[in-house]
């Protein structure tokens, strides 16, 4: 006969037919050590997957993160510099638009658009997703961990299968993880992270792929590039 | 989170949202110390993480209709978290959510145990069970890691280690049950 532990270990893991479920959820919720088993296998897959850096990466993530901001803050600017740059030229040549039949119109639509609360908000929001995404990345495990191996052997990273998800070539190591680029980022983004490193980079097929790590520049677009293969 | 855990994860979900608080429990027993964890690296507070953790799953069963199942159970709850610790850091409103929300409201009946909340915000303790671990017999230790690192299902840990599936339940389970035994002995006790 199967220990009742035994059962709600493989609860946790997924791995009990649906018929066994029922009953047993009646059992646990009766008792409350059986519960607190439950509490103690989640704290156990915890510190099995516990990184001894990546407490020292969650103390000085709130300086982290005020570079974080800091740096989008002084990359807005250069937009908001760029903007008005562009705004400063079209402007100056409505002129020149109205001579080549431009419909100034139209374009005061866009411009319009462009600066609309609307917009702004959709801006704001995917910042906000963004921020969402790096934070996990540094503070959950588990969100650099959870998806299938990929094969990286053709640009010199050899998959770690035991202790952790990740690749190493050399001295380089780096998780990486895939998705659908809800982000919208069309060009690569990198953030320094104590001695390592965060890459967004765009892939084909409208997907993403987040690279945390200590690679450089080179390896990480290498890495990308044979994902696009 | 593991995608095996996932399956179980939403056949517990469906049951939840047809009514079983029992099942949503054992999603709350499941998933609290690393809620309460990821809230307490951001408050810094025992008090406030719990509080911050019993509005999540409040938030949580509240909105569980919502969940489609478009990520992982722990990922969703997560993001509530977030954003419920972010809310924390404009004081004023998650005060205001603290007075207005009352978890005896509801008919949920959120667990939590200190010694495991003190455990998972110590990295020396969590540092001493992952080298505990590490000492574990190596047919069980293998077995293990591969489920708990590597997030293998059974079948898979069966073929890699060519022994029958039962066997594989029964490793993890004793690793399991020697690394709670080293935690009661040797982290709680010694407090």
């Amino acid at each position: 006969m199967i220990d009742i532990n035994e059962k709600i270990s493989a609860l946790y893991d997924g791995e009990l037919k649906d018929s066994e479920i029922d009953d047993l959820i009646k059992i646990i919720n009766e008792d409350k050590d059986l519960q607190k088993k439950l509490s103690f296998y989640n704290l156990i897959e915890f510190a099995s997957n516990y990184n001894i850096k990546e407490t020292e990466h969650i103390n000085t993530k709130k300086i982290r993160i005020k570079d974080f901001l800091f740096n989008k803050i002084w990359f807005s600017n250069i937009i908001t510099a760029a903007a008005t740059v562009l705004l400063t030229l079209t402007v100056t040549n409505n002129n020149d638009f109205s001579r080549l039949d431009e419909n100034i119109d139209s374009s005061n639509k866009i411009t319009s658009a462009i600066n609309s609360i609307e917009a702004q908000n959709i801006i704001k929001r995917s910042e906000e997703y963004l921020t969402d995404h790096i934070m996990r990345v540094l503070n959950d495990p588990s969100y650099m961990n959870s998806q299938e191996n990929v094969d990286l052997r053709n640009v010199g990273f050899n998959y770690k299968n035991i202790g952790t998800n990740s690749y190493s070539k050399g001295n380089e190591n780096v998780q990486l993880r895939i998705e659908n680029n809800d982000f919208g980022l069309k060009k690569v983004r990198y953030w320094k992270h104590g001695n390592k490193m965060i890459y967004l980079i765009p892939i084909k097929g409208e997907r993403l792929v987040t690279l945390y790590g200590n690679i450089s520049i080179s390896s990480a677009l290498n890495i990308a590039e044979s994902l696009n293969n | 989170m593991k995608k095996y855990s996932n399956n179980i994860d939403f056949q517990l979900i469906q049951k939840a949202k047809n009514g079983n608080h029992g099942a949503f429990k054992i999603l709350m027993n499941k998933y609290y110390p690393r809620v309460y964890a990821s809230l307490f690296s951001f408050t810094k507070s025992r008090e406030d993480s719990e509080d911050l953790a019993q509005q999540t799953f409040l938030k949580v069963w509240q909105q569980l209709d919502s969940f489609r199942g478009d990520s992982a159970f722990f990922t969703w709850i997560y993001r509530i978290a977030i954003n419920l610790a972010k809310n924390y850091f404009s004081s004023s409103g998650f005060k205001k959510q603290k007075v207005n929300t009352s978890i005896e409201d509801t008919e949920l009946d959120i667990s939590s145990f200190d010694d495991i909340e003190s455990i998972i915000i110590h990295s020396e303790s969590l540092e001493n069970i992952k080298n505990f671990i590490n000492t574990l017999p190596e047919t069980l230790k293998t077995s293990f890691v591969l489920r708990e690192n590597d997030g293998k299902s059974y079948e898979e840990i069966a073929n890699i280690t060519n022994t029958p599936i039962g066997t594989v339940r029964s490793r993890i389970f004793r690793a399991r049950e020697m690394v709670e035994e080293f935690i009661n002995e040797q982290i709680i006790n010694n407090d």
